[in-house]
């Protein structure tokens, strides 16, 4: 190899190594690293704990949180250390008093006279090797624990730091502040530290996607039963398994065990995204399964000690009597209920809102047979408590008596127990209504719940989301032993599928690494609108809960269609005509169905006001006392609602005023860009509004769905009796409203049908009447294809349409009922909804100012009418209360 | 991961792959060094200047230019030595991959040791072909040449972008961006690590760590 001098040679004679004399001509300021949080290695975690710390504050705070693992700790190895000298150190014999004590001066037999002496104690301790294996075991796990705490208050020292110096967040304002705050924070700091590398501004949804890389995929896959969580067991019927054991070992297998699938946690590896040896791939993923689960079954013992240990520390306040009966949102319901994007922390904040109307759903179930038997038995066992204590009251030796004592307390536990199976008076039974509340809050829900409310298969299928917590305990306990039968015999088989599964639905975005791909027939990195049902729900979540996310074209396209009908929806129709002469047989749109009654109270109110301002101002603060009266959780709310009712009232009619002239600023930029308290209150409070709008429109997307699966069904009935038409060509029929067929096919009414309005291009048209009719077309042309990604796993949406006949059973209807008088219950109060009614939805394309006036606008206007309705309709029979609302 | 990767392939014959490597690395490390900093009072500093020196290939057609850094040199050529080496042994089909990754350290406090956080890395992947006769050495010369040519031109634009570089430290973090061991040139923290065929399978340590990660995790 030859190497030439060019003439840029290096100054040799200079030793300061600058031109000589000059040393002063070229200076450079450095800019140091002002701060530590530029280019942070892995943004996945670092994300997922800023999320998680904000939780924490919001729960109770990082020092009350450290307070208490360190008590925890403690408390282990007192409960340990305790149970071993019991068993092992106390001679029960003296104290049962079957053997005396020598002693001489006195006759009482004190406490330590009941202990072995020291060096006895540790022989018998040494001789059981069992003991030995509890104790090594839970050593193992003390250490662990202590080690973790260690670990985790250095790691959260730190971000504590990120929030104090460049978020510039105090710890006592941090758990006011919303998490979209915090977001949009970090969306700033982007911008001057750069903490990820790869582009210059980071948006919400890459942060989103980052936290929930893996958990995307999870309930993707739980949604397509993927994972083999729900059997036919010959006893139990059908039956959900699903641990947290069970978990661990899915994430193990697919994300980041040995040999996994992501080659690190950031990228699938570049032979999963190929599909030409899938079946090589498919193998090997088996074998691992086999292998993990050899593992599980060799490790069973251990792991089994190690949970009841777990469960003994993390349950303990199960233990109860009284919360015996308590249940909870299961593991699986967690996943099957979770809108794709969605943080831990917004879930867990929906489905608390909404745990007490299933609560209440699940006890109108209780069997009068059960009830009749337990108040019996509750009778004579009380009676006998009575005697007791009465005669204990009147002569205290009555207690000396042997077993006195024990069966006092064990008819009182008697007692307790039956108390819980015997419904409260004052309960009525109205599963319908609880059951649309339920949705309002958990989104998602099997179609053919709706209407069958009353049978006991729904609540059985609805128990599977809704579990006791004494069975999740149980079933966390049995969980060692059933996982690696599961994982060998069940998951095993799933492997092709799987394979192919995150083939389809992985998409490598620049700067977020490979992610879950929201639609599958989408080209870009996020959401494309494809028209099925979670994802759209999903969609709208995240547009909701982010209103400073900018989506992509069609997706804006998409939820502002969707805005704009759940709007004309609840505003246009109550406005025409009075509900209740609607009630028979003339047209009535969706919203209608859902809000009828209470909406005409608002409607009136807005459906007068002509100017925009006063519209908006009035919107909000008769959305605040409908907040309000949605859930009244505490005066402090109300207090502060009013407080900032005045406050937000001028924030939105200045964002009116700018949104008019253009700028898209939304209602939350200005609330918070004002003086600090105010603003955290006012985005706590739009919070609120935001999970109240969401819920409006689970609910009119449900409603939709349902309207459109009927009407699919009728149409196939349509569709083989016209066999002569060819079915490609059926699609554009439909499409086409002026169908000879169409008075016999209801659904071409209720189905949204765009209407060209002028304004829009025919191409637009043709691609969002396509999106539109999407699914349904599709399902249809093809005959009886599936619509993928349709929640199947509790008999789902798609194939309820094709296989299960649908009896047309009345719509279940609350409109009525407001307008008795309250002490009247007519509960079940069902007419027969005409759901043939036309519904002509005209989809129009909002310039961005009436977009984001109608955003708005819709928004305070859905959710008042939800609200009312919802407190209206349901106040005189179940009070809402909402002590189970919580904080975030 | 946070960082950039960029990936070149290329495919040489066996006698190529040490002139080829050390083309495409140098090539990279030139855009990537700076004279050394001299700090002065007050904070501010001046830099140094980097010599350059032509080199031509024996069995390539190219000619490439590097820092004229004997040191810098003698590292490189020894990492690229030992992939050759290793590639030579290893009797598989010929693929490998040399990596070049750019870091900067972050000072942690004491129980934990200084983090190595990757801002850049350039994976360069080999393929290497044997070839039957004096014709076809010809042949491929020049075309590996034409091809080193276009991965240089590759590599310019994608420094020419604006995009993420460590900022310029004070005098007491230069250490933590820069490595300074060099006499007379200064390159980004940079680790020269190579892979010989492309083993599948996340490594035992990552697993391990993961395994720990999770296990601490509330």
């Amino acid at each position: 190899m030859a190497h030439f001098d060019t003439e840029y040679q290096r100054l040799e004679a200079s030793y300061s190594d600058s031109p000589p004399g000059e040393e002063n001509l070229l200076m450079h300021v450095p800019e140091g690293a002002k701060s530590q949080w530029h280019h942070i290695e892995n943004l996945d975690l670092f994300f997922q704990r800023i999320s998680f710390y904000m939780f924490l504050a919001y729960k109770n705070g990082f020092t009350c949180m450290l307070l208490g693992e360190i008590f925890e700790l403690v408390q282990l190895l007192f409960v340990v250390g305790f149970t071993v000298f019991l068993a092992n150190c106390v001679d029960y014999d003296i104290l049962f008093a079957n053997k005396f004590v020598n002693h001489t001066d006195s006759s009482k037999v004190t406490l330590p006279d009941a202990f072995l002496p020291v060096n006895v104690c540790s022989a018998r301790i040494q001789g059981n090797a069992f003991v030995i294996f509890v104790l090594m075991i839970s050593g193992v796990f003390w250490l662990h624990r202590l080690i973790k705490f260690i670990y985790n208050v250095c790691c959260y020292w730190e971000i504590r730091s990120f929030y104090i110096n460049a978020l510039k967040m105090t710890m006592s304002e941090l758990p006011y502040a919303t998490w979209q705050e915090v977001q949009a924070r970090i969306v700033e700091i982007q911008k001057e530290h750069q903490i990820c590398i790869h582009k210059k501004e980071l948006t919400e949804l890459d942060i989103y996607h980052r936290i929930l890389r893996f958990k995307n995929y999870m309930v993707a896959m739980v949604n397509k039963s993927l994972l083999p969580v729900r059997f036919r067991l010959p006893v139990l019927g059908e039956s959900v398994f699903y641990t947290r054991g069970l978990k661990y070992n899915f994430e193990l297998i697919f994300f980041w065990g040995p040999g996994s699938l992501f080659e690190n946690e950031w990228s699938l590896k570049p032979e999963y995204k190929r599909g030409g040896n899938r079946l090589e791939l498919a193998d090997r993923l088996a074998s691992r399964i086999l292998w993990i689960g050899i593992a599980n079954l060799l490790l069973c013992p251990v792991i089994l000690v190690w949970q009841i240990l777990y469960a003994f520390f993390s349950y303990t306040e199960v233990t109860k009597p009284g919360s015996l009966g308590a249940r909870c949102w299961s593991l699986y319901g967690r996943c099957y209920l979770r809108h794709f994007n969605e943080l831990d922390h917004e879930l867990m904040s929906r489905l608390s809102k909404g745990y007490k109307a299933a609560s209440k759903y699940m006890n109108c179930f209780l069997s009068p047979l059960l009830t009749v038997v337990a108040k019996n038995v509750a009778f004579f066992a009380g009676s006998l408590l009575a005697v007791l204590i009465a005669l204990t009251i009147y002569d205290e030796d009555v207690l000396a008596v042997e077993h006195v004592l024990s069966s006092i307390t064990l008819l009182g536990v008697c007692i307790t127990v039956c108390r819980s199976f015997i419904p409260d008076k004052h309960m009525v039974f109205c599963p319908e209504q609880l059951l649309r509340v339920i949705l309002a809050h958990i989104h998602y829900m099997p179609d053919h719940w709706q209407g069958n409310a009353h049978r006991y298969e729904t609540r059985d299928q609805f128990s599977q989301l809704f579990q006791y917590k004494a069975v999740f305990i149980l079933e966390e306990l049995l969980s060692p032993v059933v996982t690696p039968i599961i994982l060998i015999f069940c998951l095993r088989r799933k492997s092709l599928e799987i394979i192919d599964f995150f083939r389809n639905f992985t998409v490598e975005v620049v700067g977020v690494g490979d992610t879950m791909l929201l639609c599958p027939d989408g080209h870009q990195a996020a959401w494309t609108s494809c028209g099925e049902g979670p994802q759209e729900l999903s969609l709208m979540h995240f547009a909701i809960t982010n209103p400073q996310w900018q989506p992509p074209q069609e997706t804006t396209h998409f939820i502002s269609q969707l805005k704009e009908r759940v709007h004309r929806e609840a505003t246009g129709v109550p406005t025409d005509t009075h509900p209740l002469s609607l009630s028979e047989s003339e047209p009535r749109s969706l919203i209608a169905n859902l809000l009828a009654g209470p909406s005409t109270l608002a409607s009136v109110h807005f459906g007068r006001d002509s100017s925009l301002t006063n519209h908006a101002a009035a919107g909000i603060s008769d959305g605040a006392s409908a907040l309000r009266s949605l859930s009244p959780i505490s005066s402090s709310l109300h207090l502060r609602g009013s407080l900032s009712a005045a406050h937000r009232t001028a924030g939105h009619t200045s964002t009116m005023s700018k949104a008019m002239a253009g700028s898209g600023t939304d209602a939350r930029t200005v609330s918070s860009g004002s003086s600090a308290w105010e603003g955290q209150l006012t985005s706590l409070v739009l919070s609120e509004y935001a999970s109240t709008e969401m819920s409006i429109h689970a609910l009119y997307m449900h409603e939709l769905h349902k309207q459109q699966s009927r009407g699919e069904l009728s149409r196939h009935t349509w569709h083989r009796q016209e066999s002569d038409e060819s079915s490609d060509s059926v699609p554009d029929e439909v499409r086409s409203q002026p169908n000879p067929h169409s008075r016999n096919f209801p659904r071409s009414h209720t189905f949204p049908a765009a209407v060209p309005s002028p304004s829009e291009g025919a191409s637009s048209h043709n691609s969002s009447e396509r999106r539109y009719s999407g699914p349904t077309t599709d399902s249809f042309g093809a005959g009886g294809k599936v619509v993928r990604s349709a929640r199947v796993p509790m008999g789902g949406w798609a194939e309820e349409g094709q296989t299960a006949p649908r009896h047309h059973e009345p719509l279940p209807e609350e409109s009525l009922e407001d307008e008795m008088p309250p002490h009247i219950h007519k509960v079940n109060a069902v007419t027969v909804c005409d759901w043939d009614g036309t519904v002509n939805l005209p989809v129009c394309t909002a310039s961005k100012q009436t977009l984001s006036f109608s955003l708005s606008l819709s928004r305070s206007l859905s959710l008042s009418l939800l609200s009312l309705s919802l407190s209206l309709s349901l106040s005189p029979s179940l009070p809402l209360t909402s002590d189970h609302i919580t904080k975030p | 991961m946070n960082c950039r990767s960029e990936v070149l392939e290329v495919t040489v014959e066996a006698r190529q792959v040490e002139e080829a490597m050390l083309a495409l690395l140098h090539t990279i490390l030139l855009h990537r060094s700076t004279g050394k900093f001299h700090y002065k009072k007050e904070g501010t500093y001046s830099i140094g200047t980097v010599g350059t020196l032509d080199i031509d290939c024996d069995f390539i057609d190219f000619t490439f230019v590097r820092v004229s850094s004997e040191e810098l040199d003698r590292v490189i050529r020894k990492a690229v030595s030992e992939f050759k080496d290793a590639l030579n042994n290893s009797g598989s089909d010929g693929m490998g991959q040399i990596s070049l990754e750019f870091y900067q350290k972050k000072k942690s406090r004491w129980p934990f040791s200084d983090e190595c956080i990757p801002w850049e890395v350039w994976s360069i992947k080999v393929n290497v072909v044997n070839l039957a006769n004096e014709q076809e050495r010809q042949i491929c010369r020049e075309k590996v040449g034409e091809k080193l040519g276009e991965k240089v031109i590759n590599v310019v634009e994608v420094i020419n972008r604006h995009e993420y570089l460590p900022k310029m430290p004070t005098q007491s973090e230069v250490d933590n961006v820069f490595d300074t061991s060099l006499k007379d040139v200064q390159p980004y923290l940079y680790k020269i690590t190579y892979q010989i065929t492309d083993s599948l399978g996340t490594s035992v340590s990552t697993t391990m760590r993961r395994l720990i990660k999770d296990t601490l995790a509330l």
